[in-house]
């Protein structure tokens, strides 16, 4: 199992965490390896286009999903021929996107785990975190991030 | 209340729901409801616009390939660089042998989709024609289904004579089979 890249989307609709996994080997010989996994916390170029891109996908399917399933109805995963993303939604309309390769299984449980151990943990519990998480204020915190990508890598 | 046949207990996870079908521009063309209560009831006009999103939402996931989209655009262009260097004949031949190892994979948008009322399966045609089959999570061999129903178009909806190219789809022939074939998979 292979874990690209990992969003959290808050209730504005804004991308408050974005983090991404890539395999440099997996592409081809023109980049430039330099280790098995690099971890690019600071955001690519273009990532925050793709945050912006992810986030009209999920919630335009979770829109279509309800309205054809119905209102309890919830959206969970979608996989093209590259990449599967799976999709969480808290009751409090936090989203959480994360993009593996294809093989892997339903990561719903996973993505549970990571709000009531990680999320609820290491930011709600935070005294000094804010409330609201305007630019990813207060989720960037040490334990959350290092905790993240020790329970990321523990899958892969 | 009745309570419903017994095959309908039996069976009632293992049930094809709909089928849509999304011509190369988002629109419509196609839209039947094979069992009640597997989808909510939405008006035509509903269908219309999920059908207009799902285009868009489609050629979005195309996009969003994780791995490197860069690296497919920098193999396009080396492989055109190969291909137009050398003339004539030689020239396919670079490209074909190059090619073969190079040639980036074509983009793929969104193929299945899981919620946990349904799941939607994807097939995009290689005229961009979309076929979106709904059916229960727990419902098996969807591919092969998918397959058939595409058969079933092209058979009776691409050989009708009468048929005019990205219209909403018409054809008695290819709606009797089609519902003959769903019903079989309901039932069995």
């Amino acid at each position: 199992m292979v874990v690209y890249s990992f969003y959290i989307f808050d209730r504005h609709t804004e991308c408050i965490y974005a983090k991404t996994w890539l395999p440099t080997s997996a592409s081809s010989a023109d980049t430039t390896t330099t280790g098995a996994l690099t971890t690019t916390s600071a955001p690519r170029a273009t990532s925050s286009d793709d945050a912006k891109l992810i986030f009209g996908t999920v919630f335009s399917l979770r829109n279509m999903v309800r309205k054809l399933g119905g209102d309890d109805d919830a959206f969970v995963s979608y996989r093209t021929a590259h990449y599967k993303l799976h999709f969480y939604e808290t009751a409090s309309s936090l989203r959480l996107v994360m993009l593996t390769d294809t093989a892997t299984l339903s990561m719903r449980n996973v993505l549970h785990q990571i709000y009531i151990n990680l999320w609820v943990e290491y930011v709600v519990k935070n005294p000094l975190s804010p409330v609201e998480h305007k630019g990813g204020a207060g989720v960037r915190n040490e334990l959350f991030e290092l905790a993240l990508d020790q329970f990321i890598r523990s899958l892969m | 209340m009745t309570p419903p046949p017994a095959h309908c207990i039996l069976n009632f996870n293992k049930t094809v729901f709909a089928l849509i079908i999304i011509n190369k521009a988002g629109g419509l063309i196609y839209n039947r409801t094979f069992h009640e209560g597997g989808l909510n009831k939405i008006s035509t006009n509903d269908y219309l616009v999920l059908a207009g999103t799902f285009h868009g939402v489609h050629a979005i996931t195309a996009r969003l390939n994780p791995l490197s989209p860069s690296t497919t655009t920098s193999h396009r262009t080396s492989i055109s660089s190969t291909a137009t260097a050398p003339a004539g004949g030689a020239a396919s031949a670079v490209g074909g042998g190059g090619g073969m190892l190079t040639r980036p994979e074509a983009p793929s948008g969104l193929e299945v989709l899981e919620t946990e009322n349904f799941r939607m399966q994807c097939f995009t045609t290689l005229t961009g024609v979309k076929f979106l089959l709904f059916a229960d999570t727990t419902q098996t061999n969807v591919d092969l289904a998918m397959r058939r129903v595409y058969d079933l178009y092209t058979d009776y909806v691409m050989k009708n004579p009468f048929y005019q190219l990205e219209m909403p789809v018409r054809c008695d022939m290819f709606d009797r089979k089609l519902g003959s074939y769903i019903r079989e998979i309901n039932n069995r």
